[in-house]
């Protein structure tokens, strides 16, 4: 992929990318309807399995919710009372508490941490020795949650786990990882964090890739170096990244089950029980699936609003070239 | 740069057509596979017969299903081993199937979830075992009545235990030698128990906790309650039963068995139950005894076996699990759990049950008597993964290679305690076993929590229990 | 972890390289180490496992939980199902984002803006919500417990679809300028001009199709309840034995061997991999 050989400072992009789709006005109308019967025939496996899969089970759910169903017997219309019984369970308010809690420190962890290697392995060093980083960095994003979390709760065990006896050469006390309230959260979080930064690690490499060296050396003629340079400079030209990266986590961690439901199953007491461990459990432990439907109904829409959110303060913050 | 692209894009195109053209191939080749066509006895009107997977070796269900098909060649059957993690995901997965519309004919439950089946799935089998009696009284004087009372509801008898576990006291003998600790007594106390511990502290290094448990409703806090003399949810027992004792169990036996057992009024805040937090958490403040650690228990057959842990609280099914984890015979051995106001104790059981949706139901009694028969455990339990339900099946050939020494413990605990009960499973079980886990979680997570967290566990409890099912 | 990557916060580029590199390194420790673990305590004997501190190269290496894997479970079932499953998912899915990802793209008609928003709304429906109506359209259709039932409903996917448009999007609009002038209706210029170039990109959509459905644990574990419709995932839970009395060394011996091949993809499809999540986030 080539960059424009652009002399203003800012500009990294080329035509092709920016440029919205050409005008018609040169295009025969035949062809127009052509290509709306080639779009409609390239939408069809798509949109008809998004509509199978997920519009129409997203409205089931949102039936669902209104009946109290246990599957051995017919379902009973409930009206609202799932959405009552839901707000007064202290489980589902302290779960949707930790599920936030949880986003935000793995979100911020993961980007502060991917970021800050991405910068670091795209200074000087061999070739290899560069792409071995990458690959290491990415590797976890390769296995699977549930196995590693097996894995990691026997390295986070408080007396005979790897992870204490690490902490313990450095003169650490043994942290209860898995057994006290903040350190099972903690240990939730590293765990989530473990697997997923490469992911935007990767996404980061890419946006510095595709800052050009222009911008580089037209900083450091102004004199800006290190830390500053990349506060000033390097940040903002990355703002789109980050907010693909900032989005796509906050949507995987606003969804995260796995690691909580492996290594402490929700306690000691509610502490790290996640909004999707609580759907799960509510309709296929205890057989409620209308007010497992209430609570996923809520999660979605809190999804909704995050990602709303979020692009609506990205317009602010977010600097397109 | 785009130089190289060209031979690597080639490379890749070839390599998706390649792979696409597999994958046709293989559709093609698979179909049956894809669709489920080939499973075995699908829709064929087999007798289809859940089990937990990891309970049965594979080639202890092959042996299963020979000896039947053997015996009754007439009746085409499958085992399905349904993989869990646990009881309660176990009977997720059941009801799943039922709400498919392709529920099993015999499902294989534990004490965990009698009731629930009994009340709500299961068919009661009493019909059955009267007119069968003669060829069951041989089974039913090879098992104590306590494990047949635990398969009773409201008078009825929903299954046939063929195996249990009640919770022992299993011991290293590595670290009771480190500590210079004798063996226990069989009437040890809980302040005996806690001595123990001390010393084992004592002659240990820091990567040592004299006792390991693991918070569950099976051996995790209510064995304790057992020993205290009370339990999570007020128990009593259901009216009935006599058809079945009369027949079966001579008087003495039979004395002050019911209808099976009723659990009922939460009581969490009640003395007894502050009494047994209050010790626990007192272990725990003295280094004596981990936080309760959630799970299936899977760290703690690692950390017995290495010497890091003293003393637990496990069944039979341990005597298999530590040989495989590479114990000798003499490396650990068993005893009751310790008494403090009484001596009961806890078991959990399990045994086939047979589900009202079943167009075979004659057919599946014949696989439930079959399944309940000495050979058929005798093939089927041959690692010492569980304690079989027959008394007879217990002897010093099964310990030999695995151990323990005092492996007479096991069906002790039900014959010489004969009030030792079932762990608290009314239908509504998954929600108050997850009620008592996470308050215990909090309850022992800090000092000072054990009041607070009872209370609240108290109206969860209520509750759930509340809650119709 | 975030004890090394605090200090390293505060590097910069003027910093000795060796620094760098040694900084770098410590954190390609932490990340790989689990891993190592994992392989080394595999091939330890149960007695060892818990040895601190921990013998990264076994004292006494044995395959002994290697052969406790295959005698416990039926590892070629397991993943031939596994294999069957991934791969018609990874092609399904290509085949989905390759055409939608060029409509979106470089095809005009009404609705597009908002159907866009709609593919990727999908990303934000969490699976646990979606199950149990899932499971009721798949009854209604007959595929509850078939692995096609797995397979089916993951055909549409946002994310490839979202790389795919970014994928054309990328690619020189003149090459179907000249085509069309040349006289190439709207299909040619699909199939001559811009679907040849778009392998590379299916072959990101592929891997990470693989990547994501060979580790894939809860569709499976509510939708098959068939022993003989297991993946390899569902499988390996049954290592863990009753009540969790399974050996340490087996259960991690299955966690490696279900590696295995997502490490074959990842070592092959490393680079469609890396730069199709880089992608992702470079164009808009």
């Amino acid at each position: 992929m080539t960059n424009t050989t652009n002399t203003r400072v800012p500009a990294a992009r080329t035509p092709a990318r920016t440029a919205a789709p050409a005008p018609a006005a040169v295009r025969p109308g035949l062809r127009e309807r052509g290509a709306r019967w080639m779009a409609a025939l390239f939408l069809v496996p798509t949109v008809i399995g998004i509509v199978a899969f997920t519009v129409v089970p997203i409205a089931g759910s949102v039936v669902l919710s209104l009946f109290h169903w246990n599957v051995i017997d017919p379902p009973r219309f409930a009206g609202a009372s799932n959405y009552g019984e839901v707000f007064g369970d202290r489980t589902v308010l302290v779960s949707f508490r930790n599920t936030l809690v949880f986003m935000v420190l793995a979100v911020a962890l993961q980007l502060v941490i991917a970021l800050v290697l991405a910068i670091t392995v795209d200074g000087r060093m061999p070739v290899w020795l560069r792409s071995a980083f990458r690959s290491a960095f990415f590797f976890p994003l390769v296995l699977s949650a549930a196995s590693i979390s097996v894995v990691m709760k026997y390295l986070f065990n408080q007396d005979f786990g790897v992870v204490n006896w690490l902490l313990g050469l450095v003169g650490i006390a043994p942290v209860p990882w898995l057994t006290s309230e903040h350190a099972a959260m903690a240990a939730v979080v590293l765990v989530y964090v473990w697997q997923q930064f490469g992911f935007s690690f990767l996404l980061f490499v890419g946006g510095l890739n595709n800052i050009p060296k222009e911008v580089h050396e037209a900083a450091a003629l102004d004199g800006a170096t290190g830390l500053r340079k990349h506060l000033s400079v390097t940040l903002p030209l990355l703002s789109p990244t980050l907010l693909v990266a900032s989005v796509v986590g906050i949507i995987n961690a606003l969804q995260v089950f796995e690691q909580p439901y492996v290594l402490t199953d929700g306690g000691p007491g509610d502490s790290t029980r996640t909004v999707v461990m609580v759907i799960y459990e509510t309709a296929f432990e205890q057989l409620r699936f209308g007010e497992a439907s209430a609570v996923g109904v809520l999660l979605f829409v809190l999804i909704m609003a995050v990602t709303a959110l979020q692009f609506r303060l990205s317009r602010r913050f977010v600097h397109y070239q | 740069m785009t130089d190289s692209l060209l031979p690597r894009r080639s490379l890749l195109r070839y390599g998706a057509y390649g792979a696409a053209a597999a994958a046709v191939a293989g559709t093609a080749a698979s179909w049956d596979r894809l669709t489920g066509a080939d499973i075995p006895g699908r829709d064929d009107g087999s007798l289809v017969v859940a089990t937990l997977g990891s309970a049965f070796s594979p080639d202890g269900v092959r042996a299963l299903l020979d000896g039947f098909r053997k015996l009754h060649p007439d009746i085409k059957v499958r085992v399905n081993a349904v993989q869990a993690v646990d009881w309660s995901d176990f009977f997720a997965k059941i009801l799943t199937q039922i709400a498919a519309g392709t529920a099993p004919d015999l499902v294989y439950v534990a004490t965990e979830g009698v009731q629930l089946f009994a009340r709500r799935l299961g068919v009661a089998l009493d019909t059955w075992v009267k007119r069968d009696a003669a060829e069951l009284r041989e089974y039913f004087a090879d098992v104590h009545p306590s494990l047949v009372e635990s398969m009773m509801y409201e008078g009825s008898l929903y299954q046939l235990p063929i195996e249990f576990n009640a919770a022992d006291i299993y011991l290293n003998t590595q670290v009771l030698r480190r500590a210079g600790a004798g063996f226990p007594d069989a009437d040890w106390t809980r302040d005996d128990f806690t001595a123990l511990l001390r010393r084992m502290k004592r002659a240990s290094d820091s990567h040592f906790t004299p006792y390991f448990w693991t918070n569950r409703l099976w051996g995790g806090v209510v064995p304790w309650l057992f020993a205290n003399g009370t339990n999570l949810l007020a128990e009593s027992r259901a009216p009935g039963g006599d058809w079945l004792w009369d027949a079966f169990y001579p008087a003495g036996r039979r004395q002050g068995r019911g209808g099976g057992f009723r659990w009922t009024t939460p009581q969490a805040t009640d003395d007894r139950v502050e009494e047994v937090y209050d010790y626990l958490a007192s272990l725990v403040r003295d280094g004596l005894c981990t936080r309760p650690e959630g799970g299936n228990g899977q760290n703690l057959i690692g950390v017995f076996s290495t010497g890091r842990v003293g003393v637990t609280p496990a069944g039979g099914f341990w005597a298999g699990g530590l040989h495989l984890a590479g114990m000798r015979p003499d490396g650990f051995d068993v005893q009751y759990f310790p008494r403090w106001r009484t001596h009961r104790m806890q078991y959990g059981a399990a045994g086939y049950a047979m589900l009202r949706t079943s167009r075979q139901q004659d057919a599946a009694w014949e696989f439930i008597k079959y399944s309940a028969r000495r050979d058929t455990l005798t093939r089927l339990f041959t690692t010492n993964q569980t304690t079989p339900a027959r008394r007879s099946m217990l002897d010093a050939g099964r310990y030999r290679e695995t151990g323990p020494a005092h492996w007479r413990v096991f069906y002790d605990t039900l014959d010489a305690f004969p009030g030792t009960g079932p762990i608290p499973a009314p239908p509504q079980v998954a929600e108050v076993e997850q009620v008592l886990l996470k308050h215990t979680g909090t309850a022992l997570a800090s000092p000072r929590a054990v009041r607070p967290a009872l209370r609240r566990m108290q109206g969860d409890l209520e509750r759930a229990m509340e809650r119709e099912l | 972890m975030s004890q090394a990557t605090l200090t390293l916060s505060r590097a910069r580029h003027s910093l000795a390289p060796w620094a760098r590199i040694a900084g770098l390194t410590v954190c390609a420790l932490l990340t790989l180490g689990p891993v190592v673990w994992t392989v080394s305590t595999s091939l330890r004997t149960p007695a060892e496992s818990f040895d601190l501190p921990p013998q990264i190269v076994p004292a006494h290496p044995t395959a002994e939980a290697y052969r406790g894997v295959f005698d416990q479970i039926d590892v070629w079932l397991l993943a031939l199902n596994s294999t069957l499953v991934t791969a018609l998912i990874a092609v399904g899915q290509m085949v989905t984002a390759g055409l939608a990802g060029y409509a979106f793209a470089r095809l005009e008609f009404r609705f597009k803006k908002p159907l866009f928003g709609l593919v990727l709304a999908t990303m934000m429906v969490p699976l646990q919500v979606t199950i149990v109506p899932v499971f009721l359209v798949l009854k209604s259709v007959g595929l509850t417990d078939t692995l096609l039932g797995l397979i089916v409903p993951a055909f549409p996917t946002a994310f490839g679809t979202f790389l795919m448009r970014q994928y054309f999007l990328g690619m020189p609009k003149d090459l179907g300028e000249a085509a069309m002038l040349d006289g190439a209706g709207p299909w040619r210029i699909f199939r001559s001009v811009y679907a040849p170039l778009a392998a590379p990109g299916l072959a990101i959509v592929g891997v990470l199709a693989f990547n994501y459905h060979w580790n894939e644990f809860f569709r499976p574990l509510i939708l098959e309840t068939s022993g003989q419709n297991y993946t390899l995932p569902l499988g390996l839970v049954s290592l863990q034995g009753n009540l969790g009395t399974g050996s340490l060394s087996v259960v991690l011996a299955g966690v490696v061997l279900s590696m295995i091949p997502a490490v074959v993809v990842f070592v092959v499809g490393q680079r469609p991999l890396r730069e199709g999540i880089t992608s992702a986030g470079v164009n808009r």
